[in-house]
């Protein structure tokens, strides 16, 4: 049995977290994996305050469990998407794509425990000023958007730089994965690749077959240029963009124009075309889909195996 | 003196001590980009022993001269 300080501090049985991934964590998948004894989280991606209230509702009537919210802190909604995470007493709020400064407060005195995700040990200390209840230190072998750290040197940095806990994501696939993250430093782990697999996930079957075939090395990064570098699946879409992005006379907003709904295309059209399948590089080691039931028990039951082997090089 | 003390930390962050840098200069000027600018803030910080908010978007060195010229007062 893996437990750890997190599994108190959320009210969870297991330390993981599935990851909000624009137009695919929703209200199913985050009931799914809290039934499970993870918590799930819905990602508000650039919804409005409406459809987030729809799904957290949603989300409710499917599990007693906590669950979470992620918060792109770029939304245009992101001001009233703040109001309704209070309004209905979500537990944990993540956030990305910015300083979640301005909101910090506000749910902290809703009650609501905020865990920004963090690229660097800088973001991490602010955010541990702020009053984040734990930070999400996240590498970029990660799917979507990612920094410049891998998880392997990010992690301890940032256990080093905070005293708050510390969940590892990026890269993390499997039990190794997990035992790892665990001896780096951190209590817990957020893992998205992994649970676009799951039959609870609502994506397109394309999206999912894609997956399971990638190679370790059929991920790549575009839009370093426009400053907001997304890791996916190569495709044709992912390699025309960076052939564009690497042509100077490309102007940006005509790149910007170009991804524009790339995501939706992928997860619910699954179009290799015109979608942008973001995957992390652990995509690699996923060969089936499978409940999201199995997936956490496969990963609790990995994770416990690993680490009470570890001491066998202790002599 | 708020800004003398900031170029100093700000020559010091980018280890280049003829770094010209002005109220005006803005962070992208000095090629900083928004991880550098929390980390550089928090030095500032820490140096002024106060704290600043960080709500909205801190575009030059102005404003965080500003912002701390306000905190200690």
């Amino acid at each position: 049995m893996i437990k750890t300080p997190l599994c108190d501090l959320l009210n969870i049985e297991f330390p993981i977290l599935q990851g909000g991934m624009a137009w695919i964590s929703d209200a199913q998948l985050a009931a799914a994996v809290s039934n499970a004894g993870g918590l799930g989280i819905i990602s508000s991606m650039n919804a409005d305050e409406n459809w987030l209230r729809n799904e957290i509702h949603k989300a409710k009537s499917l599990t007693d469990k906590p669950f979470g919210v992620n918060v792109m802190l770029m939304n245009p909604h992101v001001d009233k998407i703040a109001q309704v995470l209070i309004d209905e007493q979500v537990p944990v709020v993540t956030t990305g794509a910015g300083n979640p400064g301005k909101f910090m407060k506000l749910w902290i005195e809703a009650g609501i425990k905020v865990i920004p995700v963090v690229p660097s040990t800088g973001l991490a200390r602010f955010s541990e000023r702020a009053g984040a209840t734990a930070v999400i230190a996240e590498g970029g072998e990660s799917g979507g958007h990612v920094g410049e750290m891998s998880t392997m040197p990010l992690i301890p940095q940032v256990c080093d730089a905070v005293s708050i806990p510390v969940i590892a994501a990026g890269g993390i696939g499997d039990g190794r994965g997990i035992a790892a993250a665990l001896m780096l430093g951190a209590v817990g782990v957020q893992l998205g690749t992994r649970f676009l697999v799951a039959h609870e996930t609502n994506i397109h079957e394309n999206y999912k077959d894609k997956i399971i075939k990638a190679k370790d090395i059929d991920t790549t990064l575009s839009g370093r240029s426009l400053g907001h570098p997304v890791r996916s699946l190569k495709t044709t879409f992912s390699k025309d963009f960076i052939k564009a992005e690497n042509d100077p006379t490309t102007p940006p907003e005509v790149l910007e124009e170009y991804g524009r709904g790339a995501l939706r295309i992928a997860a619910q059209e699954g179009d290799s075309l015109k979608g942008c399948f973001m995957a992390g590089q652990i995509a690699g080691m996923i060969k089936k889909k499978q409940s999201v039931k199995e997936i956490i028990l496969t990963l609790a039951e990995e994770t416990e195996t690993v680490l009470k082997g570890g001491t066998q090089w202790v002599k | 003196m708020v800004l003398e003390k900031v170029v100093e930390i700000l020559r010091n962050y980018k280890d280049e001590q003829d770094l010209e840098v002005t109220m005006a200069s803005t962070f992208e000027e000095l090629e900083l980009d928004s991880l550098d600018t929390v980390e550089l803030v928090m030095e500032i910080e820490e140096a002024f022993d106060t704290s600043i908010e960080m709500d909205g978007e801190l575009q030059t060195i102005g404003d965080v001269v500003t912002l701390i010229e306000k905190a200690i007062a």
